[in-house]
């Protein structure tokens, strides 16, 4: 962190309010028993089952360090035998994504393009079938609320995973902006833009929401002393 | 010793069992502090103690899952009850007790309470060809043929009629769990509650007939709640998934000194200080035990370890006794083949086998969930089981876990955790967090309350 930047925060402005997400997994109708079958059901299901199977499933297993990225690509491994398919699915990183049917397009590409390439992968039957669920969402809030710097990083440290998933992950699809709601409060409040420059580089995928977490407070805590 | 009589010989345990010597060996047993174990073979001699069941311990607060799933999780649950604060819930099913449905609602009706969701419990009442009935009904939806008459089908709608006559539906929601009380749904007219179908089984493959049968009823359901994605059928009421849960401080869960572990396996005659693989699962074809000892005895060429078989069921299904008597044939006169018949009530016995385990195996042919996985991961244990029914929702492979598909990959598992403690390591632990995150008994709570929530919510938008 630079001296400028050291030298920048302030007293925010307004509170930074934690928040979390609670899901209710809902079973949807439709379901794939061939990768040709899940090229179908990307183009019809609703955007919540796209946001289940991406965004939500990495909440759901935010204790994983590799080798978990979305459920598309794990069901093209581990019952479709697609090592191919399922390396350039798992590379889509959701936080690229502002909108949902942005990344229902990216998976529709990908999972096309490698069709057209192996057309008898397409019809060869997986050894499970494919459920496609949707999340059902409550917003809760959390005792948290922070007018400070302090008070930030003790609500970070102290809120629930999903609260960080909330605020980290989720947060682009509300704001509809390539961020995140930390690094928004503490660009747009505490006038730390490297420092929000900084958290939203952190890569989701090498590491468990946890240390996501202590990474998030070692950032900022670099920028207050 | 004649290799006659090195051969397994399990004892009986329950009451009415304790004829002989075997029995006196047991009370002698108890009246020593740490006596040597017994050994006869692979049969290992058990303690008096787990003749009778003990007194079953209160159930916990909600505080007192707080150093387990963290405060913040205890404040969501809070938070989310406060919506639905003194809105009541009705559960209703066939027994109170025996059985998990039994078991998980003594569980969560307390704990609803306690955020001040009150919540009611019934049982609904039959004669016995009422349960014959229904035991069939049950049966069926699990696969198996049945011809439905017109008799059974009267026996199921009367006393469904005669309990809705009995019951009161005041509640906000109405839980009907398992099909037994299906039809009471026809007072949803008269009631101004949410009504959902809880199935605790498996409806991928029912019978066609027991299905078209019943179908009306769960179409009448405001929505219908199912244990796995693939349990599930096509229905216009919505379908949500709550996984099967255990409760982190129950008998069979809770921690244990490593001394009550040790004590324990020593009574059972365990040796700790050699590696353990375990398997928990009454004796049953589906649980495949034989291909456990198959699998232990291949990986035993290369890695020394002793295999413990912990079930039960031998004794109240002549099926389990049969199955018993395979397991015994195929493990010999193996020594370090450890086959323990146990009564349904050692759950802390069970829990210190699990817990001194270097591995556990679940090598089921056809599984519901798999609770067993499910204690055993959340033990922290490397886990190897069959990639059948609930069992890949827990199960992510080479992540959480390691899935098989034969007697030579169990095999193959086996040896490489035993001489991979450190990937061993790895899964056991994110294995724990995935329980933590969604198989403990306080996720349970948190999916009925977001329910009730989403329920209310969407009833207040409905047209009047």
């Amino acid at each position: 962190m630079s001296a400028a930047e050291k030298a920048l925060p302030r007293q925010p402005n307004k509170p930074f309010y934690f928040n979390t997400s609670e899901h209710l997994l809902r079973i949807g109708r439709e379901r794939a028993t061939t990768l040709s079958e899940l090229l179908q059901a990307l183009q019809t299901c609703p955007e919540d089952s796209i946001f289940q199977h991406t965004f939500r499933t990495l909440q759901e297993h935010h204790f994983i360090r590799q080798g978990f990225s979305n459920d598309f690509a794990h069901w093209s491994l581990s019952c479709c035998h697609e090592p191919v398919l399922a390396e350039k699915l798992a590379s889509v990183d959701v936080r690229e994504f502002t909108a949902i049917e942005g990344l229902r397009q990216r998976m529709k590409e990908i999972v096309e393009e490698f069709l057209q390439k192996h057309p008898r992968s397409g019809s060869r039957p997986a050894s499970e079938p494919f459920f496609f669920c949707a999340s059902d969402i409550v917003v809760l809030p959390t005792a948290f609320v922070a007018d400070s710097l302090a008070g930030f990083l003790e609500g970070l440290r102290q809120v629930s995973v999903h609260s960080i998933h909330h605020h980290f992950i989720e947060a682009r699809l509300r704001l509809h902006l390539m961020s995140n709601d930390f690094s928004q409060w503490l660009e747009e409040e505490a006038g730390l833009p490297r420092t929000a420059d900084a958290i939203e580089r952190i890569d989701i995928y090498t590491n468990t929401m946890e240390s996501v977490r202590q990474q998030i407070a070692r950032i900022v805590e670099q920028a207050v002393n | 010793m004649t290799s006659q009589e090195q051969r397994a010989t399990t004892t009986s345990l329950l009451p009415g069992h304790q004829n002989g010597p075997e029995a006196t060996e047991a009370v002698i047993s108890i009246a020593q502090p740490h006596p040597p174990p017994p050994v006869h073979g692979n049969s290992r001699q058990l303690p008096a103690s787990l003749l009778t069941p003990p007194a079953p311990p209160p159930p916990p607060h909600l505080e007192d899952y707080r150093n387990i799933i963290g405060q913040a999780q205890v404040d969501a649950l809070r938070f989310l009850a406060r919506e639905v604060k003194g809105k009541t819930i009705k559960m209703v099913n066939s027994t109170s007790v025996g059985g998990g449905v039994a078991e998980m609602l003594n569980r969560l009706v307390p704990l609803l309470s306690e955020l001040e969701v009150p919540a009611h419990w019934d049982v609904i009442t039959g004669g016995n060809d009422f349960f014959e009935v229904t035991k069939a009904f049950h049966n069926a939806l699990h696969g198996s043929t049945y011809e439905l008459t017109k008799a059974a089908q009267e026996i199921f709608l009367m006393y469904n009629e005669q309990n809705r006559e009995r019951l009161q539906f005041g509640e906000e929601m109405v839980v009907i769990h398992d099909p037994q009380p299906l039809a009471l749904v026809r007072s949803r007219q008269k009631s101004h509650a949410n009504w959902v179908w809880r199935c605790h089984i498996d409806l991928s493959n029912p019978d066609a007939h027991v299905w078209e049968f019943l179908r009306p009823f769960v179409e009448q359901y405001d929505a219908a709640i199912f244990s796995s994605q693939s349990f599930a059928r096509q229905l216009p009421v919505p379908q949500y998934l709550f996984y099967p849960c255990i409760d982190p401080l129950s008998e069979k869960n809770k921690e244990l000194e490593e001394s009550q572990v040790q004590k324990i396996c020593n009574d059972l005659g365990i040796d700790c200080s050699r590696p353990i693989v375990t398997q928990v699962s009454r004796f049953d074809r589906l649980k495949d035990p034989v291909g456990v000892v198959q699998a232990y005895k291949l990986a035993k060429k290369y890695v020394d370890c002793q295999l413990v078989l912990a079930g039960g069921g031998a004794k109240d299904d002549p099926e389990g006794a049969v199955v018993l008597q395979e397991v015994r044939e195929a493990a010999g006169n193996d020594p370090d083949i450890i086959i323990l018949d146990l009564p349904p009530w050692c759950a802390l016995e069970i829990n210190a086998i699990q817990r001194a385990s270097t591995l556990v195996v679940q090598k089921s042919i056809k599984e519901g969930f798999g609770l067993t996985v499910t204690e055993a991961l959340w033990k922290g244990k490397p886990t190897i089981a069959g990639a059948v029914g609930g069992i890949p929702n827990q199960i992510i492979h080479r992540l959480t876990g390691l899935l098989v598909h034969s007697v030579e990959g169990c095999a193959f598992q086996i040896r490489y955790l035993l001489t991979h403690p450190e990937f061993a390591r790895r899964i056991g632990v994110s294995g724990r967090e995935h329980v933590k995150e969604n198989f403990l008994i306080t996720t349970n709570v948190k999916r009925w309350l977001l329910l009730f929530r989403i329920l209310q919510e969407t009833k207040s938008l409905r047209p009047a």
